[in-house]
């Protein structure tokens, strides 16, 4: 499932620009040198702590040597550069080099070993090559070190000059080459293979991700800008001393690591920025500047795992809460003539344990009761053409799911998941007095409609889904159900950019006209959560219930897909047994998309209705066994 | 190489590796009960030494050596089980626990070594000897102390290993270490026996520190060369057995003493940390442990 905007098509353009633009400005605002100088640590650490994030926080590898790799962009510059006397630039480049060298050289004895043991050898590994550099005092200078480093110079202009600006810029173009190239390595196929063996390290061998070569590979994607901001390092500070391999050193950007966020690219850059600050600033304290370090690692670790990076998207979450919420409770009241206008129903809120659902409902309770369930960041008046056309002969009833259309949001925990949703649909049927229903459930709502008839407290006189593959097993069938090449992989997706939900609504429902656009201007008010904690508890949902339901056939049931239908895999719908099926097969509604009742509502009622009187009579030649089931 | 020198080359050898088996003992008790791996052992060790300074030195308190050592101990153990309740049991539950205690103990080893620089200053230390006598074997040069320590070393591990294998709180620890939720279920106190074991652990560690102080001098990061030592010696000979560690610790005395007066005392280091890189790539179980598939 590959949904990868471009940068310039996200929400992140903005702050990223602004972040640019302002680091652009510092220097010139700030003249003094030691702003400067801490803001150039500080592109240095970052380089570090997101290049470490790669392998830990992306990758689950857990290399402490990773301090050593920067300490070997350190040792390269200074032995090419002073002792060899080869250009500078060159020193650097070689840098990133030997630091991918060493890595490989680490990924070796790394690549049999988990867990615990993988920290154990890299931090033996880095005591190893420290030791080899206290030893070899000849080419290293020992202990001491090795001072006096050539500076880099363009044409002779040497870039400590005027307030070190030089440095500055070329620290802040190796920090953005470095956060450009993570963020194309985390969306390449390496990246997707490391995250991947992280998630489920045996799922993703057995779909032919190769361990040790991914490891290598992650290890060196790591080292390379680490070894470069070494040899930078070095230039800058001209100095090469074995502190690089200490304990000080890797709890600092440990510390950067986790307070930004492991896992993120933009956490640990950010906090490079304050912890290099607080650093510095703590620097005139002596001991206290690590115990301050260190007691603030432990109180994240304990208090805030996820880091900064979790504390941003949780205040990013409430304020989109606050948002969605106060959306729908003005919409409520404001659009409800117009809501009632399109669908000819009346409008009301209902108490359930979950949230308070808006129900449109055309009374009357002689007629047969028809429910409609909509999908996912939807609303109840997409079936407003069939309140329209089926409201003479039937009840019609929808209601917006919590978080959707003037519903209100709900917990998200309980209430954003397909169960919580089919018991909201019974307390809709319990509050309309309906005990005998036909259902019809589009796309998510699909799943609610199974759900509500599986779960068997209300009786359904007949059930007809559109756009919903029947599951069995998640998420394989999820896999294969669907079709990746779709824009599916929205429905799980928190927040949506313009381009996004644009995307979404156009393969969802329809695209923009003057007849859709009403769903395209509900669909922003859709608590992202809502489709976040509806797609992470898709597992909890007993799956097989519904197709043992399926399977057995006693409840009319017919599929009613668009044949272009852009999410699905028809194939795999039509392959499933279904004891009883009208007409034998799922029957496609010719033209129709992801929304048939929506684009071809015409066709879709002509079947709908054949479904429902066939329902009705019961007749047994209109329900068969589907081929599967037949031949079974 | 003529006898006396081998002699002696084993006889430094066998100090090391007591010392070594002191630490790395300590160090698998917290491993192999808890599952993580403690980093502020080394610091526990540099505690030890400077609480024992604290007591015994005529600078400070000017006690009796056995009083001053007993202390410690006690100080030592109840360091220990206060620092697992702030550094370890907060995260027990969690799945990356073993990544999380890296983290804390490391950062709970920092704020230690810091609060010694702050309490005890920079300056070097040592704590006096327990005797100054010297013996002569047959051409080999022993002090009293060397032996003195070698004996209280072999007696402690002996104590330790009698404890783990015949008093009811060591069975305990051996059985919450085999299957934690099984013993959990036969009624054992597993988070009090996880207290004991860590604060067990960071006794032995403060009687490292103790003979450490006798025969080198003293600095607040004193412990992290000897905790590497340690670490090495774990990798090496697995934690399979209470006796798994003391004999790779001898294992590696000697081979660090003979390796320093082969390569020099610069390179020894290294040579220990490739043999362990080795054994690790040929048998990750360490050298006495059994193959276990880890999940």
């Amino acid at each position: 499932m590959r949904y990868d905007p471009p940068l310039q098509k996200t929400q992140g353009l903005w702050p990223l620009l602004l972040a640019v633009v302002a680091l652009v400005a510092y220097p010139f605002v700030f003249e003094a040198t030691y702003f400067r100088h801490v803001m150039i640590l500080a592109f240095v650490f970052a380089i570090v702590a997101t290049s470490w994030d790669f392998s830990l926080g992306f990758g689950g590898l857990f290399n402490f040597a990773h301090v050593a790799l920067f300490a070997v962009g350190i040792y390269t510059y200074a032995i090419l550069a002073k002792t060899l006397g080869v250009s500078p630039w060159l020193a650097i480049l070689a840098g990133g080099f030997t630091s991918a060298f060493v890595a490989l050289l680490i990924s070796i004895p790394v690549l049999r070993l988990d867990g615990i043991y993988v920290i154990l050898v890299t931090i033996a590994f880095s005591q190893l090559l420290y030791l080899i550099v206290i030893s070899a005092s000849s080419v290293t200078g020992g202990t001491s070190g090795m001072v006096t480093l050539p500076t880099l110079t363009i044409n002779g202009y040497r870039l400590s000059g005027d307030g070190r600006i030089g440095y500055y810029f070329v620290g802040l173009g190796l920090l953005a080459a470095n956060i450009l190239f993570l963020y194309l390595v985390t969306r390449s196929r390496l990246g997707r293979a490391t995250v991947a063996l992280k998630d489920n390290k045996y799922y993703a061998i057995a779909r032919g991700i190769s361990e040790a070569r991914t490891r290598a590979l992650t290890l060196m994607a790591s080292a390379v800008f680490t070894g470069l901001a070494g040899a930078f390092y070095a230039a800058y500070l001209r100095v090469a001393s074995p502190d690089a391999f200490g304990m000080g050193f890797l709890t600092l950007l440990l510390s950067i690591l986790l307070m930004g966020g492991a896992g993120t690219i933009w956490g640990p850059v950010i906090a490079a920025f304050g912890i290099s600050v607080i650093s510095e600033w703590l620097s005139g304290f002596g001991a206290w500047q690590n115990i301050v370090i260190s007691v603030a690692i432990i109180l994240v670790v304990v208090l805030y795992p996820g880091g900064l990076w979790a504390a941003i998207q949780e205040i990013r979450e409430a304020v989109d809460n606050v948002r969605t919420g106060t959306l729908a409770r003005l919409r409520r009241n404001r659009g409800r003539a117009e809501r009632e206008a399109l669908t000819g129903a009346t409008e009301r809120m209902i108490r359930t344990r979950f949230a308070e659902i808006a129900v449109a409902d055309t009374g009357e309770a002689e007629k047969p009761a028809l429910l409609f369930c909509h999908g996912n960041s939807a609303c109840k008046e997409a079936f407003y053409k069939q309140f329209r056309s089926m409201s003479d002969t039937h009840r019609v009833i929808a209601f917006d799911l919590p978080g959707h259309g003037v519903s209100g949001n709900g917990d998200p925990e309980t209430t954003y998941n397909v169960a919580a949703y089919a018991e909201i649909a019974e307390a809709v049927l319990a509050d309309c007095g309906v005990d005998k229903v036909a259902v019809f459930g589009w796309s998510l709502g699909g799943y609610v409609a199974l759900e509500l008839a599986a779960r068997g407290n209300v009786e359904v006189t007949a059930l007809a889904i559109a756009g919903t593959p029947p599951l069995a097993v998640v998420p394989e069938d999820f896999g294969n159900g669907y079709n990746p090449d779709s824009h599916l992989v929205l429905a799980g997706k928190q927040y949506f950019s313009r381009q996004e939900a644009r995307d979404y609504g156009n393969s969802a429902t329809a695209p923009i006209s003057a007849d859709s656009a009403f769903m395209h201007r509900n669909l922003p008010r859709t608590d992202g959560r809502a489709r976040v904690y509806m797609m992470t508890k898709i597992s909890i949902i007993d799956w097989p219930r519904q197709m043992r339901m399926l399977a057995e056939g006693r409840i009319p049931f017919a599929i009613l897909n668009g044949s272009d239908d852009p999410f699905l895999n028809h194939g795999y719908i039509a392959r499933l047994n279904y004891g009883s099926i009208w007409r034998g097969a799922p029957q496609d509604i010719m033209g129709g998309r992801h929304a048939p009742f929506f684009n071809k509502p015409d066709a879709f009622d002509l079947a709908f209705y054949a479904f429902l009187r066939d329902a009705e009579s019961g007749s047994d030649a209109t329900f068969r066994p589907s081929r599967m089931a037949a031949t079974a | 190489m003529d006898p006396i020198t081998l002699i002696s080359i084993i006889k430094g050898g066998l100090i090391l590796g007591a010392l070594y088996a002191l630490m790395a003992t300590g160090l698998s008790l917290v491993w192999t009960t808890l599952g993580i791996f403690n980093f502020a052992h080394g610091a526990f060790i540099a505690l030890g030494a400077y609480v024992a300074w604290q007591f015994s030195s005529a600078d400070a308190l000017g006690w009796p050596m056995l009083p001053a050592v007993l202390l410690t101990c006690a100080v030592m153990f109840l360091v220990g089980v206060i620092l697992h309740f702030l550094l370890v049991k907060p995260f027990e539950r969690r799945s990356d626990v073993v990544l999380i205690a890296v983290i804390t103990t490391l950062a709970g080893s920092t704020i230690l070594e810091n609060g010694l620089l702050l309490i005890w200053g920079p300056r070097s230390k040592q704590i006096e000897p327990l005797t100054r006598g010297e013996v002569d074997l047959a051409g080999l040069h022993l002090t009293t102390a060397e032996i003195l320590l070698l004996v209280l070393v072999l007696a402690i591990l002996l104590g330790i290993g009698m404890f783990l294998r015949y008093s009811r709180p060591g069975r305990s620890m051996r059985a919450v270490s085999q299957n934690r939720e099984a013993a959990q279920l036969l009624g054992l106190d597993v988070p009090k026996l996880y207290a004991i074991a860590f604060g067990l652990s960071a006794l032995t560690a403060g009687l490292a520190g103790i003979f450490l102080g006798t025969i080198r001098f003293m600095h607040p990061a004193m412990g992290s060369e000897p905790l590497m030592k340690a670490l090495v010696v774990v990798i090496f000979g697995g934690v399979a057995r209470f006796s798994s560690p003391i004999y790779a610790a001898f294992i590696i005395g000697l081979l660090e003493a003979f390796s320093t007066y082969i390569f020099g005392v610069y390179w020894a280091p290294a040579v220990l940390f490739v043999t362990m890189i080795v054994v690790l790539l040929v048998k990750p179980e360490g050298l006495f442990g059994k193959y276990q598939r880890t999940l």
